[in-house]
């Protein structure tokens, strides 16, 4: 029933001085009360909070959801602590601020972005019968540092009109406007005190989308495209070796395996002697985080994959989330001490100057540079693709079935037509042609996934055999883990099942067309 | 939200309906619900008392002719949740207005109806009458709030409108939908007259006479002077406390027993 109220940024100190004088009598401003407050924004490093509309921050002792602007509360949780580090989802209050945060959130962490102290000070607008017709907030906004130092931001006016005097509200604003040096609201309050924390208010996505030009040489197309998820691994870093959440160690190796998989594709743009040094090092760096994901990824599907077998033996496998969490924290220190390391280090340094060099644009020793990115990537596509259907073609399902590591190479291979379409599709088709072609990529890889997450699960339960067994529990959980993996067999082979139809699909003549047409 | 409309009304005047009714409606904003006051009495009371000005775009007979925007004409008050449908002197012809149509009776329920899902409570401030506009006015409320001075011909009044609330209105037993809730209004518990009548009135009528009484005091008739409710400007006085006990007994007597 009541309008939003209209935000506006003041250049001018708005005080009831300035805002009475400036009413030059056709209204008068009286004084309600003044607060302060303070609020630490929390979002996660990729800002799924943001993205969901909202705006989540500890104020005034307690979580609280509002929108983006921080005017209309959403949900509010009970009296709290502010968190003093990451927060999980299972953290958060029970509730319906509790369940709506969780789910936007799923596995990532809740971090504080930065602290706002904010001093409110309230106005009443009458007309001549002294009746209120606006209402005005002036806010008063610092983002406060962890040492105590404040950094003023815009004061912001928020009027709120009364029902009914829509007309007298212009009249306010129309008289405000110039004393005040009124303007638009163009960024949310919580957006400008992330600015001006230094950090970016939409935070840092995997999604990378460069926009490119089909006539523009590959050769400038393909740092653009590597100089964005530059800045992804080296936003990830600092998150993959603090371990604060799972999903950093996860976007850290996207980015390094789509790198990777740019390397490959669009080889001819670069000297071939140091890609083949680059090409080592980043094989390197992703092979340095494997055994962490992997680990990951089992202790956090721990649950669904003990729920797997029946119910009464499933307490049973206690030893064996025990072993897998302390081969985690090996596995983490392992990665962490090779993230840290000069290697490391220098290979992302002479990368930075192998992308410097094909800034420069083409060079003459390198002729394919020269060539439109449309033409060039297309042709990787249709390359890729080609390349999925007589991999997956000559894959057996049934009696002599293919050997496990036949369906992860076409599972690779469909990951690097994935990375080619997602960032070098754009400029040669539209994304209403792109984004079904992933759509049925991704349900061909799905199944692969699935396959393979089965197939490393089995391999993870047998060479873990021996560490379980010492544990107290052991012998009871290694009869635990026989059931289990007999249930991962089963489920693969089920899964293999499924992988004819969905490749079928895939490799179908409307898509083969399709891919044909687009990609030409 | 489906509101509950709750007309004061009395067919004598100056016997506090628009006291009851501004009160009563600030009260129940404060405590949370969207609130919305009609006045329907083209003296325009409550809406002088809320410092809005007495204009209806139209006029009266365009707002039962449902040819205006009700929601453009509602003007928030200066409490939070709490607006009005203002009155202008073109509600003393809403007798005639209302003849105009076929079944004058509904008219006003068929203006409120648009307006039920935006509020949880609708006062209306009716002008002293017994005509068209009360008769509309009973089938459009859940309840009469029903003011009254404890004076020996008080009780005459309420039996009449006792007897309204009970009729057979189909022939076979089915009663008129609202309520009659009568209360105690300009109270001077000095007097042993009022004391008197008070005493044989809730005796006689326990189930419809509610407990609390406003007394006649200073601070309501400040109202006018101060242009808020009592509950607003002297919110610990006497007549501030009573207007609360009375809207608590309200509260309770309305209960889960609404209009079907």
């Amino acid at each position: 029933m009541t309008p939003e109220p209209i935000e506006l940024i003041a250049s001018q100190p708005a005080t009831l001085d300035s805002i009475d004088r400036a009413l030059d009598g056709t209204f008068t401003a009286e004084r309600l009360d003044s607060s302060e407050s303070d609020h630490v924004l929390l979002d996660t490093f990729d800002r799924l909070v943001r993205g969901e509309g909202w705006t989540l921050a500890h104020e005034h002792g307690r979580l609280a959801l509002s929108d983006r602007r921080m005017i209309s509360a959403v949900a509010a949780g009970p009296p709290c602590e502010a968190p003093a580090g990451p927060m999980f989802g299972r953290d958060l209050p029970a509730g319906e601020l509790g369940n709506r945060v969780a789910r936007a959130i799923e596995l990532r962490a809740l971090l504080p972005l930065g602290r706002l102290h904010v001093r409110t000070e309230s106005y009443r607008i009458l007309d001549d019968l002294q009746k209120t017709v606006v209402r005005v907030n002036v806010l008063v906004p610092e983002l406060v540092s962890c040492g105590g130092s404040a950094t003023p931001l815009s004061t912001r006016l928020r009027i709120q009109v009364v029902r009914g005097y829509g007309e007298e509200r212009d009249e306010v604003i129309a008289a405000l406007s110039p004393a005040l040096g009124l303007a638009g609201a163009d960024q949310p309050l919580p957006d400008e005190a992330i600015l001006a924390s230094g950090e970016r208010p939409e935070g840092v996505s995997t999604k990378v989308a460069v926009p490119l030009d089909a006539d523009q040489p590959s050769v400038l197309a393909v740092s653009r495209v590597l100089r964005a998820l530059l800045d992804v691994i080296d936003a990830n870093l600092a998150g993959t070796l603090a371990d604060t959440d799972s999903e950093f160690l996860h976007d850290y190796r996207v980015s390094i395996r789509r790198t990777r998989a740019v390397q490959r594709q669009f080889k001819h743009v670069f000297d071939p002697d140091e890609l083949r040094v680059a090409r080592g090092e980043f094989k390197w760096l992703q092979q340095s985080t494997s055994d962490a994901r992997d680990l990951d990824v089992y202790v956090l599907g721990f649950d669904a994959m003990r729920d797997l077998i029946p119910r009464e033996t499933r307490p049973d496998l206690a030893p064996l989330l025990t072993a897998l969490r302390r081969r985690r924290t090996v596995a983490h220190g392992a990665m962490g001490r090779a993230l840290r390391s000069d290697r490391a280090r220098e290979t992302m340094s002479r990368w930075r100057e192998m992308l410097d060099v094909l800034d420069d644009g083409p060079d003459s020793d390198r002729p394919y540079g020269r060539r439109p990115i449309g033409g060039y990537s297309s042709r990787r596509i249709r390359k890729v693709y080609r390349r999925m259907l007589e991999m997956g073609g000559a894959i057996r399902v049934g009696g002599d079935e293919s050997p496990p590591q036949e369906f992860h190479e076409l599972r690779k291979k469909g990951k690097e037509l994935r990375y080619l379409l997602e960032l070098f599709g754009q400029p040669t088709a539209d994304a209403s042609v792109v984004k079904p072609m992933i759509k049925t990529l991704k349900s061909l890889q799905d199944v692969l996934g699935h396959h393979q997450d089965r197939e490393v699960q089995i391999d993870m339960l047998r060479s873990l055999a021996d560490e379980v067994a010492v544990l107290p529990g052991g012998p009871r959980a290694l009869m635990a883990m026989g059931v289990l993996t007999a249930q991962l067999e089963k489920d693969a082979a089920k899964t293999r099942r499924k992988f004819s139809q969905v490749f079928e699909e895939f490799a179908g003549k409307d898509q083969r067309k399709l891919v044909k047409d687009t990609f030409a | 939200m489906s509101a509950r409309v709750l007309a004061t009304y009395n067919i004598k005047g100056g016997v506090g309906k628009t006291s009851a009714a501004v009160n009563l409606a600030y009260l129940a904003a404060r405590d949370g619900h969207a609130t919305l006051i009609w006045d329907l009495d083209p003296q325009g009371a409550s809406t002088y008392l809320f410092r809005i000005r007495p204009r209806l775009k139209g006029g009266a007979r365009e707002l039962v002719a449902l040819r205006s925007r009700v929601g453009e004409l509602i003007k928030g008050t200066d409490h939070e949740r709490l607006d009005l449908l203002p009155a202008d002197f073109s509600l003393r012809h809403l007798d005639l207005d209302l003849d105009a149509f076929k079944r004058p009776a509904l008219r006003l329920a068929k203006v409120i109806e648009p307006m039920r899902a935006d509020y949880d409570y609708i006062f209306l401030d009716c002008a002293p009458s017994i005509s068209l506009v009360s008769e509309s006015v009973f089938e459009a409320a859940d309840a009469l709030l029903v003011p009254i001075i404890p004076a020996a011909l008080s009780s005459r009044t309420f039996e009449q409108l006792e007897e309204l609330a009970g009729r057979d209105v189909n022939g076979q037993g089915g009663r008129v939908g609202f309520r009659v809730l009568a209360f105690f209004s300009m109270v001077e518990v000095g007097r042993p007259m009022h004391r008197s009548v008070m005493a044989r009135m809730r005796e006689a009528h326990h189930v419809t006479m509610l407990g609390a009484g406003i007394p006649d005091s200073e601070d309501v008739e400040q109202m006018g002077e101060e242009r808020d409710p009592v509950g607003a400007f002297a919110p610990a006085s006497p007549a501030a406390m009573a207007y609360e006990a009375l809207w608590l007994d309200i509260k309770r007597r309305l209960g889960t027993a609404r209009r079907s």
